[in-house]
């Protein structure tokens, strides 16, 4: 897989690794990617879900759930680079599923090691009816799809309650980016003026 | 042409005096740019925090642009509303910022303020909402026009925007 074909690799691993849901006792977490038509995983998981974690008897109440990622994904076009979508679950009193939040995130761009801390929401009732009915039943709002939450459109219509956050660490290497004149990271000389200056190299020689 | 891709997140907003805040947003720049894939306007989810300080939007911002300067660099337009309980939305701010022009990813804190009216039509807002706003929103990132208004500080808007940009270096320009 050279430059030439246009194609450039992102590789990522990382962990989910905490995460703080005051209120909350039993949690655990799935995740998935969204990404654009552009992008294709060569390795790794696309999905995957969580222990059920309890969080700490300290005054942190932390959920540790040190929860692997590794993924790796081929593009031509950094537009619709990955978003990672987290979304938590819980049991409530009854032994139902709860949804307690829903998180989502870019892959970060440039390479190295990052940290990011993900804010957590739950989509909430429009309307009281809807809540009344929720209550009695158990039955909380949720989405379908969580990957609505990587899309731009679409969002105005919903209300949400903010709750908690996630904590994710990333590894990211990329390969060609550079090579295709991509510049993702800052004070980077491009590959594209290291072969400028390996020509004048050559001509160097031959004088 | 050079190509910028903007990718991101309207990550949430803070220091506004009440909750239930949503946002629009537009990426406006200049006439050498085009857009060639992805959303350069949208609107955020209504957000309603349990116990924190924060409204929490995550809205997700990718955008890919083709351009044949940097004059117009692009920037991006926020309008904040506070969606009361009777369904109804107010303006709580308005703010711009310049997409960052040098790759990689930056924290982008954006400062928002609105029109504030004259003493009658502040003493009408307080009892009974609503308030002044802009007619031409494009005053926002203008910087004609706007000596005649009278402001008040809002609360300020975090991003997070990743800059990748391709064959500047090759054109000769060093960002």
């Amino acid at each position: 897989m050279s430059a030439s074909s246009g194609l450039f690799l992102l590789s990522t691993t990382g962990q989910i690794e905490t995460a703080e849901f005051p209120g909350f006792d039993n949690i655990y977490c799935k995740y998935c990617y969204m990404y654009g038509l552009d992008w294709v995983v060569t390795a790794g998981l696309e999905e995957g879900i969580s222990q059920v974690g309890r969080c700490s008897n300290d005054e942190r109440r932390i959920f540790v759930w040190n929860f692997p990622l590794e993924i790796t994904f081929k593009s031509t076009n950094p537009f619709g680079w990955p978003q990672l979508i987290i979304s938590c679950y819980g049991l409530d009193t009854f032994g139902n599923d709860v949804v307690r939040g829903y998180g989502v995130c870019h892959l970060p761009v440039s390479a190295g090691q990052h940290f990011k801390t993900i804010p957590m929401f739950v989509p909430e009732s429009t309307s009281l009816l809807q809540k009344m009915t929720a209550w009695l039943t158990g039955r909380r709002p949720e989405y379908v799809d969580p990957r609505v939450l990587a899309q731009g459109e679409g969002r105005e219509v919903t209300r949400v309650r903010s709750q908690g956050n996630v904590k994710v660490s990333f590894n990211i290497v990329t390969k060609d980016l550079q090579s295709l004149g991509y510049q993702n990271s800052p004070n980077m000389t491009t590959v594209t003026s290291v072969g400028a200056l390996s020509s004048h190299m050559d001509n160097l020689n031959i004088e | 042409m050079a190509e910028v891709h903007i990718i991101g997140q309207i990550l949430s907003a803070t220091g506004f005096p009440s909750h239930n805040l949503f946002c629009k947003w537009g990426i406006h720049a200049g006439a050498g740019w085009r857009v060639i894939e992805g959303l350069t306007d949208g609107q955020t989810h209504v957000d309603n925090p349990s116990w924190q300080d924060i409204a929490v939007w995550s809205h997700p911002i990718d955008v890919h642009f083709a351009t044949k300067g940097v004059q117009g660099w692009p920037k991006i337009h926020l309008q904040v509303y506070h969606y009361d309980k009777f369904g109804r939305s107010e303006v709580y701010g308005y703010g711009f910022c310049y997409i960052p022009t040098s790759p990689g990813t930056h924290k982008v804190d954006v400062v928002t303020w609105r029109p504030i009216g004259t003493l009658a039509e502040q003493f009408r807002q307080h009892f009974l909402g609503g308030g002044a706003q802009l007619k031409t929103p494009d005053l926002v990132h203008n910087s004609t026009d706007r000596y005649r208004l009278q402001t008040e500080t809002m609360g300020s808007v975090h991003l997070e925007i990743s800059v990748i940009l391709r064959n500047f270096a090759k054109f000769g320009v060093e960002t």
